[in-house]
């Protein structure tokens, strides 16, 4: 039995590093078919300044699904971004239906020209991962950023 | 028709108040001259009431003009403001941008002080100072604090100065019906842009940079009413923006804003720049207030605020904060095209990149398109700066200020 809970959280990390690579990508329908239909998503921060923990960013997924379309219509920056993702403890739930991830999360930038690759932001990823017969399902992802100066910001979820 | 570097030099043919000189966003010595004579002259935000809120709460804050603030609330309940600087040997009073101190107490050599800015105790101090010196001359610098429009916490660091309520004057008559109630702050963010503080203050100041955004486009533009919204000057460089009925719902992912705001029409949207660097911006069920920080010439920190009503219930406050986040916050839509186009300015503009003129020429009557709110900012900048916004240093040689704007 304790060989196949392995695989199961190997499994499941997997399915997380994939999430990171596919959204690196900007390969969105891979990102979407490692999540569940029930997915949520928030990004998170607390603000010292105003003691006070904020909300940044919360969409279920059709709501990601809708502000992935509308990307092209807006102006953004394009400089590529990289997730640096370490998984750090996979809980699977006693009846093995699901698994609660905790992973660190670097986000790099690059410029445009290829120049530059500065630590845009750092904070701790919290998924709750489906485990179905198609494979681990992303649920819900709650991002909880510690950088709060992203400069210009950017469009894209981390 | 391309043009040679003769003619890119070449005076823009427009009355001068319609165009600046672009040294005036990346000149060294022109941003010092605007710290001395503008920000170290006017009231600005240095924080809200709610950051504030319980007795000996205080704030830092780094003043445009230099100066390294508290912001602290005393046992009588009045806010206050000082140097964040021990009058000893110059140390950090304070080092976190918030907390709650009885007494402050310099680490360095624990000279303490109330939150009146009186020192208390200097340590050893008979046996250092003998009757030569004691806490009487030790006394922190007070700033003059004022709370007001919105329960903001005002600073002018000018002893000088006349009232918040004479700085501002009419500027936020078209507010007042909606800043009756208590305000709460519930999304705080800082940015740092490679950009002048101007250039932000212009963005918050023209609404021909709708074309950057989709959103607007959809929302507004598109809509009946939006051509007709109007720009009004105030004395001091302020101006406002009059309202118009946004619909929302126009753009995929957003819905109508349903729980509004007091005193505001459905979808009504206003917004009050006020000089040299704020923005009131009241759209439908939100309040974002802007303070551009300027670090230099081409450095720019800006706080962005979200504000709803202090007696908002857990669902209104959602709602508040999933609006807000659509198009404002760090992953928003518009935040992000606005800083990008500002960050495009810093880089285009730059000292040695041979910019030369940024022209605020649209004439439509006052309404949305016209670039009077831009030409309104620089009258006055000229006017503190005892400098041309066309001509700062006076070799551009293209004559007075033609007309006013």
């Amino acid at each position: 039995m304790a060989h196949l809970e392995a695989d199961v959280r190997t499994a499941v990390a997997e399915a997380v590093y994939r999430a990171s690579m596919a959204l690196d990508a900007k390969e969105f329908g891979a990102f979407f078919a490692l999540c569940d239909d029930s997915f949520h998503y928030l990004i998170t921060a607390h603000s010292p300044e105003i003691r006070k923990d904020m909300t940044w960013l919360e969409h279920d997924r059709k709501g990601l699904e809708t502000l992935i379309v509308n990307l092209p219509k807006h102006n953004s920056d394009h400089s590529p971004i990289t997730r640096h993702v370490t998984v750090y403890t996979v809980e699977v739930a006693a009846d093995g239906a699901s698994a609660k991830v905790v992973s660190a999360l670097q986000v790099f930038r690059t410029t445009l020209d290829g120049g530059v690759t500065e630590l845009f932001a750092v904070g701790k990823m919290y998924d709750t991962v489906k485990i179905t017969e198609a494979g681990p399902k992303l649920a819900h992802r709650r991002i909880h950023l510690d950088t709060r100066m992203l400069g210009i910001g950017y469009h894209v979820p981390f | 028709m391309t043009r040679n570097s003769a003619q890119w030099h070449q005076k823009p043919n427009f009355p001068n108040s319609h165009f600046v000189d672009t040294r005036i966003y990346t000149d060294d010595v022109l941003f010092r001259e605007e710290q001395e004579k503008i920000f170290n002259k006017v009231w600005v935000i240095a924080c809200h009431e709610s950051e504030v809120p319980n007795i000996h709460d205080y704030r830092t804050f780094n003043h445009p003009g230099g100066a390294k603030l508290i912001v602290t609330r005393g046992e009588d309940n009045k806010v206050r403001s000082f140097y964040n600087i021990c009058p000893h040997r110059g140390n950090t009073l304070l080092y976190d941008p918030v907390g709650n101190a009885k007494r402050i107490t310099c680490i360095f050599h624990a000279w303490s002080f109330d939150t009146k800015g009186n020192c208390i105790d200097i340590s050893r101090g008979k046996a250092g100072y003998q009757d030569r010196y004691g806490c009487d001359d030790a006394g922190l610098r007070e700033v003059r604090a004022e709370i007001g429009f919105g329960g903001f916490v005002w600073v002018n660091v000018d002893d000088n100065a006349s009232s918040l309520a004479d700085y501002i004057g009419p500027a936020m008559e078209l507010l007042g019906p909606n800043l009756n109630e208590p305000l709460e702050v519930f999304h705080y963010h800082k940015a740092v842009v490679d950009t002048n503080y101007k250039l932000w203050h212009d963005t918050n100041s023209e609404f021909y940079h709708d074309y950057m955004h989709y959103f607007n486009r959809a929302t507004g533009m598109m809509q009946p009413g939006y051509f007709d919204r109007k720009y009004t000057g105030y004395p001091n460089g302020h101006a406002s923006v009059g309202s118009m009925s946004i619909k929302y719902d126009a753009y995929e992912g957003s819905q109508a804003r349903a729980v509004g705001w007091p005193g505001l029409a459905p979808g009504g949207w206003v917004l009050i720049d006020l000089f040299p660097g704020m923005t009131y911006n009241l759209r439908t069920s939100v309040l974002r207030m802007d303070t551009a920080i300027p670090l230099g010439p081409n450095k720019l920190l800006i706080e962005f605020r979200g504000l709803g009503l202090k007696s908002d219930t857990p669902e209104q406050r959602a709602e508040r904060i999933r609006d807000h986040n659509t198009i404002w916050g760090p992953f928003g839509r518009n935040l992000h095209e606005d800083l990008l186009g500002v960050y495009g300015q810093g880089v285009a503009m730059n000292t040695g990149t041979d910019s030369k003129w940024v022209i605020h020429g649209r004439e439509e009557n006052s309404t949305i398109h016209d670039e009077i709110g831009m030409r309104h900012f620089y009258a006055e900048w000229s006017r503190r700066m005892e400098r041309p916004a066309f001509d700062p240093y006076g070799d551009n040689k293209i004559g007075k200020l033609e007309r006013a704007a």
